[in-house]
C-alpha cells in the first residue's frame, strides 16, 4: 500500500509538471465570465458568499490566492474570480 | 481664294480664343475680389463674437491645454494607483472570533468560550504565498491557550500544482481544512471526532504538492499528495488513549505519514472527495529509566461530500484512523471513526437558516452519537448568530456522575473578517 502510494505521489508529480508546457500555452488573460461562473459553482460549496464590497481590491488579490490553495482552484481560475468580483464592485477604494 | 478663307478662319478662331482668356482673367480677378470681401467679414464676424463673448482663441488654446494637463494629471494618478495596488508583495490580515454561551444539563449555564483566531496572508506576486493561523482560545481557569493552527508558505510552480511547506491542516476530508471556521460552521459545536484528539487528523508538518487539475469533460477536479512527519499514540492527561494526529517537528524515530485526497466537482455546487494516508505512529515507551518510541502501523481515510444550491446546503463525512497492534505495548490498537451528516436550508429574505446535523464517533473506549438542531440568523453574510440544541448519546458511559449523556443549549456570535 506504502508502495503504491509513493508510486501515485511520483506519478503525479510529473504528469502535474508536464503541465507547466500546457500552462505556459494557455490564455493568461482574466475572463470574468469564466469567473463568475467558477464563483458560482465554489464559493458557497463551503462557506456564504462575501460581497465584493466587503474587502479591498488589494485584500481580495490576496484572499484569492488564499482560497486557490483552500478550494484547488487552478491559477487561470483564480485569476477569472478575481476579474469578475474587481469587476463586480461598485464602490471604490479609500485612495 | 481657298488660302485666303483658311486665313480668314485662323484669324477668327485666334481673336476669340483670346477674348476668351481676357474674359476668364477678369473672372478670376472678381472671383478673388469677392473672396478677399468674404475673408475680410469672416475677420470682422470673428472679432465682434470675440468682443460679446471675451473668449478669444488664445483662451482656446489655453483651455484645450489644460484639459490636457488634467486628463495627463489624472492618468499618471491612476498609474500610480495601480502601481501600488499591483505591488508585488504585500499582506493582508483575515480571521475569525467566536463568543458562546452553554446552558448543560446538571449545570449552570455560563458564557463558554471566547476565540480569536487571526489569520496572516503574506503574498509575492503570483509565485509564492505564506499563510498562518493562530489560535487563542480563552480557558475556563482565565488562562489563554495559543495554538498555531497552521503556518505554511506555498510556491506556485504553474496553474495547476503548489508546492506547499510548513504546518498545513489535514487535507484528509473537509471539515478541518475547510468548514471549522466559526464564522463557516454551521453550528456553534464541530461534529463528534473533529476536534482536538478526534478521530479526524487536524495537521501535518512537512511537505504537499496540491492544485486543481485541468477539466475534463467540463468536469473540474483537484489534489493533494503529502508527506508528513508521524502523528503519536498513546495516553492523554484525561486518561483517554489518543492519536494525536496534530503536525508536530519531529519524526520521532518512525516512518514519514504519506497520503493524499482527490476531489471532482461533477455538477455545480457538489464536490466529492476521497483520502488516505498510510504510514507509522509513534507510541513513547519507558522501560526502566529508558523512553524511546516505538512504531505502530497506521492509516486512515476518509470520504466526504458537498452540495449547495438555492439555499439548500448538505455536508456530509467518514474518516477513520487505525492504529495496528505492537507486542511491545501494553496498549491495543484499533479504530477511531467519526462521521456526520448536516443538512441546512438558507431564507435569504429573512435571513434565517435552519440546520440539522447527527454526528457519531467510535473508538476502542467510546461510541458517542449526537443530533443537533439549530437556527442561525445572519446579521450579515459573515455575522452570525446561532443558536442550537444538542441530544448526547454515550452508549459505553452510564455511569450517574458522568456528564457524556447531557443535552445541551449552545448559543453563538461569530463572525470572519
Amino acid at each position: 500500500m506504502k508502495n503504491i502510494m509513493k508510486s501515485f505521489t511520483v506519478v503525479a508529480f510529473v504528469l502535474l509538471n508536464l503541465s507547466i508546457n500546457v500552462s505556459a500555452s494557455e490564455e493568461k488573460k482574466a475572463s470574468s465570465v469564466n469567473g463568475a461562473q467558477v464563483w458560482a459553482d465554489t464559493c458557497m460549496r463551503c462557506h456564504n458568499l462575501r460581497a465584493p464590497e466587503d474587502l479591498s481590491k488589494r485584500a481580495w488579490k490576496y484572499s484569492m490566492q488564499h482560497m486557490r490553495v483552500r478550494a484547488g482552484l487552478t491559477g487561470k481560475e483564480t485569476r477569472d474570480v478575481l476579474a469578475f468580483i474587481l469587476e463586480s464592485k461598485t464602490t471604490e477604494d479609500a485612495k | 481664294m481657298k488660302r485666303f478663307v483658311i486665313g480668314i478662319t485662323l484669324s477668327s478662331v485666334v481673336a476669340s480664343t483670346l477674348l476668351g482668356v481676357q474674359d476668364d482673367a477678369l473672372e478670376v480677378k472678381q472671383l478673388r475680389q469677392e473672396m478677399n470681401e468674404l475673408k475680410q467679414m469672416m475677420f470682422e464676424l470673428k472679432r465682434s463674437n470675440e468682443k460679446l463673448t471675451g473668449y478669444t482663441e488664445k483662451d482656446a488654446v489655453s483651455a484645450s491645454s489644460e484639459r490636457e494637463f488634467s486628463k495627463l494629471k489624472s492618468t499618471v494618478e491612476e498609474m500610480k494607483t495601480e502601481l501600488e495596488g499591483n505591488s508585488k508583495s504585500g499582506f493582508q490580515l483575515a480571521g475569525y472570533a467566536a463568543f458562546d454561551w452553554t446552558d448543560a444539563q446538571g449545570a449552570d449555564n455560563e458564557f463558554s468560550g471566547v476565540k480569536f483566531a487571526p489569520i496572516f496572508h503574506y503574498q509575492y506576486g503570483q509565485i509564492f504565498q505564506f499563510e498562518g493561523e493562530l489560535e487563542f482560545i480563552s480557558q475556563d481557569n482565565g488562562e489563554v491557550e495559543t495554538e498555531l493552527e497552521y503556518a505554511a508558505g506555498t510556491l506556485f510552480l504553474n496553474d495547476y500544482m503548489g508546492l506547499q511547506m510548513g504546518k498545513f491542516l489535514s487535507p484528509l476530508g473537509q471539515y478541518v481544512q475547510n468548514l471549522h471556521p466559526s464564522w463557516i460552521n454551521k453550528l456553534p459545536s464541530n461534529p463528534l471526532g473533529f476536534g482536538h484528539d478526534g478521530a479526524a487528523p487536524t495537521s501535518n508538518v512537512g511537505i504537499a504538492l496540491r492544485g486543481g487539475l485541468p477539466q475534463v469533460a467540463d468536469i473540474r477536479s483537484n489534489y493533494v499528495v503529502f508527506v508528513s512527519n508521524a502523528p503519536t499514540y498513546g495516553v492523554a492527561d484525561d486518561g483517554d488513549v489518543v492519536i494525536d494526529a496534530s503536525g508536530k517537528t519531529t519524526a520521532s524515530d518512525v516512518s514519514k505519514t504519506w497520503g493524499g485526497r482527490f476531489a471532482v466537482n461533477p455538477v455545480a455546487g457538489m464536490e466529492i472527495g476521497v483520502s488516505g494516508a498510510i504510514g507509522k505512529a509513534a507510541e513513547g515507551i519507558t522501560v526502566g529509566a529508558d523512553t524511546f518510541n516505538i512504531a505502530r502501523d497506521y492509516d486512515a481515510y476518509g470520504f466526504d461530500i458537498m452540495y449547495n444550491a438555492n439555499g439548500f446546503d448538505f455536508k456530509a463525512e467518514h474518516i477513520e484512523q487505525h492504529i495496528g497492534e505492537n507486542s511491545a505495548s501494553a496498549l491495543e490498537g484499533g479504530k477511531w471513526r467519526a462521521r456526520y451528516a448536516q443538512a441546512s436550508y438558507q431564507f435569504t429574505s429573512l435571513k434565517i437558516e435552519p440546520v440539522l446535523r447527527y454526528s457519531d464517533y467510535h473508538n476502542p473506549e467510546q461510541e458517542k452519537n449526537q443530533w443537533a438542531v439549530g437556527v442561525n440568523y445572519l446579521f450579515a453574510n459573515n455575522v452570525i448568530a446561532k443558536l442550537a440544541y444538542e441530544y448526547n448519546t454515550d452508549e459505553d458511559d452510564d455511569a450517574v456522575s458522568s456528564s457524556a449523556n447531557d443535552n445541551r443549549v449552545l448559543a453563538q456570535f461569530a463572525f470572519g473578517f
